[in-house]
């Protein structure tokens, strides 16, 4: 879903957490060592699954607020938001990513209206 | 049970070869809908599966999305669901004809104030625009806009881009209208 992104800051260090860090995440990604290729990868579907799982979170909850669920349905939703963050957890463990290296992708399209 | 995943107008394209989906038409409009998955299969995959459907309709035909969850006991359901806000649909449909929802961001490394709006306003049929949630954010917005003037907004952005160095601005998109289907 990177295709989403129709304009993008020459400072997006500016869309990543407070801490001023990272290097350049392009270059990371067509690094030119498969190791690296391959974490490349992985760093953009997770964080694609991180943009939508923070874009689906935040539909639900705005259901939750207009009382359209029913507690069972609060329940099952709020189970399947704390799945997907341990399924995040492991994937980002096993591909040795921090939160600080999606964040700079997934910032600025978590926080989508 | 049926999922709900948009409502549009009907006749339509014919619908993409996806999870299922059946139109209930209800008077010039239809809910597009296909089986739910089993009660407690609310998976990572489901949502996936969810967006993906809507932005595949979303691709040849006008669409209010449906959020993730939204469950009926059966077509009839679908159908009475439609027929009741009618005219509520048919206006929110006409208001997001033909255009489809940008995601604009901006930030700044010292507070201050957004640039000026006015240009990207001009391009979009209606906007949504909010304040930052911290200092550092100076707006969050939805814009909706033509689908034929996507590019001509995101050179806008960029030129404002260009115009304002010490500003970050990110824009996203095209998405369903998710700020413009409640009218």
């Amino acid at each position: 879903m990177t295709d989403k992104i129709l304009h993008l800051p020459p400072d997006l260090d500016l869309f990543a957490s407070e801490r001023p860090r990272l290097d350049n995440a392009l270059t990371r990604r067509i690094g030119a060592d498969p190791e690296n290729l391959e974490r490349g990868l992985a760093q953009l579907v997770l964080t694609v699954v991180e943009l939508l799982r923070q874009l689906m979170e935040r539909q639900a909850l705005r259901r939750i607020d207009a009382g359209g669920l029913t507690p069972e349905q609060e329940e099952r939703l709020g189970q399947t938001f704390l799945e997907l963050s341990r399924r995040m957890d492991e994937l980002k463990s096993e591909f040795g990513l921090d939160d600080e290296d999606l964040n700079l992708n997934l910032g600025p399209l978590g926080n989508l209206l | 049970m049926i999922e709900l995943y948009a409502i549009a107008r009907h006749p339509g394209p014919p619908l993409p070869d996806l999870a299922q989906l059946r139109a209930v038409p209800s008077n010039g409009l239809a809910a597009l809908c296909g089986p739910a998955a089993d009660e407690g299969e609310t998976t990572e995959e489901a949502l996936w599966r969810h967006e993906e459907i809507v932005e595949a309709l979303m691709l040849d035909r006008d669409l209010l999305p449906v959020r993730y969850g939204t469950r009926l006991a059966d077509e009839q359901a679908a159908a009475d669901a439609v027929a009741e806000r009618r005219g509520e649909l048919l206006a929110a449909l006409e208001h997001v004809r033909g255009a489809v929802e940008l995601s604009l961001r901006v930030r700044a490394r010292s507070p201050g104030r957004a640039p000026e709006l006015h240009a990207l306003r001009s391009l979009a049929r209606d906007q949504v625009e909010r304040p930052g949630r911290d200092e550092h954010e100076l707006l969050r917005a939805a814009y909706l806009v033509d689908r034929d003037a996507v590019e001509r907004f995101s050179e806008e952005v960029a030129r404002l881009q260009d115009a304002n160095p010490e500003l970050a601005l990110l824009l996203t998109g095209p998405w369903p209208p998710y700020s413009f289907s409640q009218r």
